[in-house]
């Protein structure tokens, strides 16, 4: 066992969290017994020790007994290490020289009907949490500074939010997306509920904003390849996938002056090759070099090269002048360095043919909402005519099925959760209806209707007063009649306790959504952890919903969980406040939890760089000696290298071996000596 | 409209009716009907179920004011008004009082008991209100012993009312005359073999 270099003086506080531990176990008991620990020279009690008064005791007991250490027998670090940190600094010591013992969430709150157990757990606790404190050191948090510029990936309307918060709160913000437009899942929607906004006409601005806006550099059609770095000096590969088509800049730099695309559309009309549409779900044509939809952002074609047949007729339609097509052009990569990033990266909507009660993709006239939301679009394929897939006639009755995959725990497509805004996206549906076809019905079959918002429970109302049908079931199965084409929805109208087989001239599900299929790769080069779910996890649920557990990485939208769109954009707003924090900061301070290099034993070996998750370990030539370096930046105390090292030469402070031995044998002896 | 099987045996035809609420089952026209009757707007129950939990007949029978509203919205017709339920309402309006939507269940019932009479569906016991009430101004005329009663209070035998006044009878039967009640009521008890 090393030495301590200076006598212990240990204060122990014991924190009765109201009843929450001194419910559950004698307060006193474990007080009177640290008094006997070696090396604690006070033990003091109080009801809430992260209050003032309690805080109070901590300060004024280091400056009356000169204590060198301080414990804290209460909750969890993750809840108030901080608080206590900052007393203990405030009474005149490192902060670094106190320790916490959990006995709230890992006793009281376990061995709530164990009074005696729970007593001797916490004895143990406080003499474990003694036990290291005696070898605690001072230690000094690291500063590094941080990157003046910020990156949002998915330019949803999400993403546009945070970069035009970011950009406009004067940090350069790369704005990332994939598709050859911003826009994202909104640009695909006819109307936002409750205000019955068109959802085109209040999204554009945005779309416009973040193209002209002087801090935002925006790449559309780009994807990040990779991510290195840390908190404050992120370097992100950006890959720029073959567009074809030049941008009026991107002409310039290849000496065309006056080039590149403007959009005119002469490539598209002369191109030969006809594809479905992805952007409206290939209801409609496209060519094989395309726009989305005439408000793209920017307004540049783009080539699909999988389709594309490279005749060149695009090419000389557009012109020796302009000369923005480029059938050669290949991905060009790009490197950019930030301070911190915002994941907006949306979702998908689940496979719901693999529901196949409902037979969608089998019965023509079944439909998603979100194909609903492109055929009542007037800028749609059908402009904005709501018509039957099998026979282009205009239906009567139109049945929408909630909750299609959605709180549904059977495993497969489905998902458990509540996919939060098909209620009311489907009462919007059933407003549109009753406005466009006279004498139209619409019949909602739902479980609940979750109109949680402002204005929400309201709009309900409304659609109930303009003559929508609610039928309480969830559908069971749909039939469809082979001669009509009409559909037979099956269900229970609870309400009534009856069997419903209701006869649909058109059936639209609310399909589940779930995160995108690229979410996987992105977090994992991002560092975030998922939920059970799926979805990108924050750090916290209530008190840090945009953060993650790595630094300087946060989320926005959905992709964090499911979420309308003011739910999106105020969590957008969020994430940008939180991610211009650092960057407006300048500096962030790192807790000194780093590895250590003991130069003296280290063999330089170099078995322990390969070891490392965040690559922060390299090898370097030192005074004519191979040693091991630690970029303490990068390093976040996992202890992997500390203990795979064979010489142990790597020393992971506040967890040193000592320290750890330490608590073991204070466990394993209650106290005693060898 | 329940799909019919043709066992070619009547009783186990109706035994084995199937009991989908089918698209055909509705009669908007009904819903509409109601509405304009009752003057609340029925379509808007959200089925809570206030309205049968502050209904003192409920708990005495099987009697569910919000399974009216709800074959109200639906357009069951002739379920609505062929379930002898529809006269258990006393009208005491404990529910409208308390609908967090603000419509008048008590009214709906009214409405639908109205619609029901159209069709002669009229519980016996009501139609014999009718003819009292045609011959002596009173659904419950004075008896004896009620008579009795009031003399014992120091009240007089016969309330003030058609009773003390038979004068007025001819008014009351010409208004219950002018919606044909009398003589549907009596018709019907006649064709019911009374």
């Amino acid at each position: 066992m090393t030495e301590t270099k200076e006598e212990s003086r240990i204060g122990v506080f014991i924190c009765h969290c109201g009843t929450n531990i001194a419910g559950s176990l004698s307060i006193q008991e474990v007080m009177d017994y640290a008094k006997t620990l070696d090396g604690v020279v006070v033990a003091d009690e109080y009801q809430y020790m992260c209050s003032t008064p309690g805080q109070s005791k901590i300060i004024d007991a280091i400056k009356e007994h000169n204590l060198n250490g301080i414990v804290v027998a209460a909750c969890s670090p993750r809840l108030h290490e901080p608080t206590f940190r900052t007393a203990t600094q405030e009474g005149g010591l490192n902060k670094f020289r106190f320790e916490m013992a959990n006995i709230r969430d890992q006793n009281s709150w376990v061995h709530m009907h164990d009074w005696e157990g729970a007593t001797e757990k916490a004895k143990d606790q406080v003499l474990i949490a003694v036990a290291k404190a005696r070898m605690l050191e001072d230690l000094q948090p690291k500063s590094v500074p941080v990157e003046h510029s910020a990156l949002v990936l998915g330019g949803g309307v999400g993403g546009m939010q945070a970069a035009l918060d970011l950009a406009s709160a004067g940090i350069k913000t790369y704005l990332i997306e994939k598709a050859p437009t911003v826009g994202g899942r909104m640009s695909q929607l006819d109307k936002t509920f409750p205000t019955l906004d068109c959802s085109q006409c209040i999204l554009t601005p945005k779309m416009v904003d973040v193209g002209r806006h002087p801090n935002i550099e925006l790449r559309t059609y780009t994807e990040v390849e990779n991510v290195e770095g840390y908190i404050g000096n992120f370097t992100i590969t950006l890959r720029k996938k073959a567009r074809g088509v030049l941008d009026p800049t991107e002409a310039l730099e290849r000496g065309i002056i006056g080039g590149g695309c403007n959009g005119c559309g002469d490539c598209a009309e002369v191109c030969p090759v006809i594809k479905p549409n992805p952007f409206e779900f290939g209801m409609a044509p496209r060519k094989a070099i395309y726009i989305y939809h005439p408000q793209v952002m920017p307004l540049q074609y783009t080539v699909d090269f999988d389709a594309c047949v490279k005749c060149g007729l695009c090419v000389e339609a557009c012109g020796e002048e302009k000369r923005a097509i480029d059938l050669d052009m290949v991905d060009t990569f790009e490197k950019v360095r930030v301070g911190t990033c915002i994941l907006a990266i949306g979702y998908d909507f689940i496979p719901i043919e693999q529901k196949t009660e409902w037979g969608y993709k089998r019965f023509d006239n079944v439909i998603t909402g979100l194909e609903f939301e492109r055929l009542i679009c007037a800028s749609g394929p059908t402009g904005g005519k709501l018509i039957r897939p099998s026979d282009g006639q205009i239906p009567k009755k139109v049945g929408f099925v909630l909750c299609a995959g959605s709180r549904d725990n059977t495993g497969g497509v489905a998902k458990a959760y509540c996919s939060r805004f098909c209620c009311m996206y489907s009462l919007k549906h059933a407003h549109q209806i009753m406005e466009k076809i006279p004498g139209a019905v619409p019949y909602l079959f739902y479980m609940d209707i979750r109109s949680f918002g402002k204005m929400y429970e309201e709009f309900y109302y409304r659609i109930q007063n303009e003559g929508a049908k609610f039928i309480r079931g969830r559908v069971a199965n749909i039939l469809e009649d082979p001669t009509t084409k009409n559909l037979i929805v099956h269900t229970e109208d609870t309400l009534l306790g009856r069997p419903v087989a209701m006869e649909m001239d058109m059936v639209v599900l609310a399909a589940a959504i779930q995160p995108k299929p690229e979410a996987e790769r992105i977090r994992q080069m991002f560092g975030v952890s998922k939920s059970q779910d799926g979805w990108l996890l924050e750090a916290h649920p209530k008190l840090n919903p945009c953060g993650t557990t790595t630094a300087g990485i946060y989320l926005a939208g959905v992709c964090q969980g499911p979420k309308d769109i003011p739910d999106t954009v105020a969590q957008a707003e969020g994430a940008a406040s939180a991610a211009s924090i650092p960057i407006h900061t300048g500096e962030v301070q790192l807790e000194p939890y780093f590895a250590q290099c003991m130069d003296e034993i280290c063999a330089g070996c170099g078995m322990c760089v390969p070891q490392c998750p965040y690559g922060a370990l390299a090898l370097i030539d030192k005074e004519g000696r191979t040693v091991m370096e630690v970029t303490e930046a990068k390093c976040k105390g996992c202890g992997t290298c500390g203990g795979f090292c064979p010489g142990g030469a790597i020393k992971m402070q506040h967890f040193t071996s000592p320290q750890i031995c330490a608590q073991i044998d204070a466990f394993l002896l209650k106290g005693g000596e060898y | 409209m329940a799909r019919v099987k043709d066992y070619g045996n009547a009783e186990l035809e109706e035994k084995l009716r199937d009991t989908y609420f089918y698209t055909t089952d509705s009669n908007p026209q009904f819903l509409e009907d109601v509405k304009k009757i009752s003057r609340t707007a029925a379509n808007m129950c959200y089925q809570c179920g206030t309205c049968t939990g502050s209904c003192p007949s409920a708990p005495r029978s099987s009697y569910r004011i919000r399974l009216f509203m709800r074959k109200g919205v639906l357009g069951l017709e002739q379920e609505a008004l062929n379930d002898p339920d529809l006269w258990l309402c006393t009208t005491c309006y404990s529910c409208t009082d308390r609908c967090p939507r603000d419509l008048a269940p008590t009214d709906v019932i009214m409405a639908m008991r109205n619609l029901a009479f159209k069709y002669d569906i009229v519980p016996r016991n009501f139609l014999k209100t009718v003819q009292l009430i045609y011959t002596t101004g009173h659904g419950v005329p004075n008896n004896d012993v009620n008579r009795a009663a009031r003399v014992k209070l120091g009240l007089p035998a016969d309330p003030p009312t058609t009773h003390s006044y038979p004068e007025f009878m001819p008014a009351i039967q010409k208004i219950i005359d002018h919606y044909k009640m009398k003589e549907n009521a009596d018709r019907i008890l006649a064709e019911e073999g009374q």
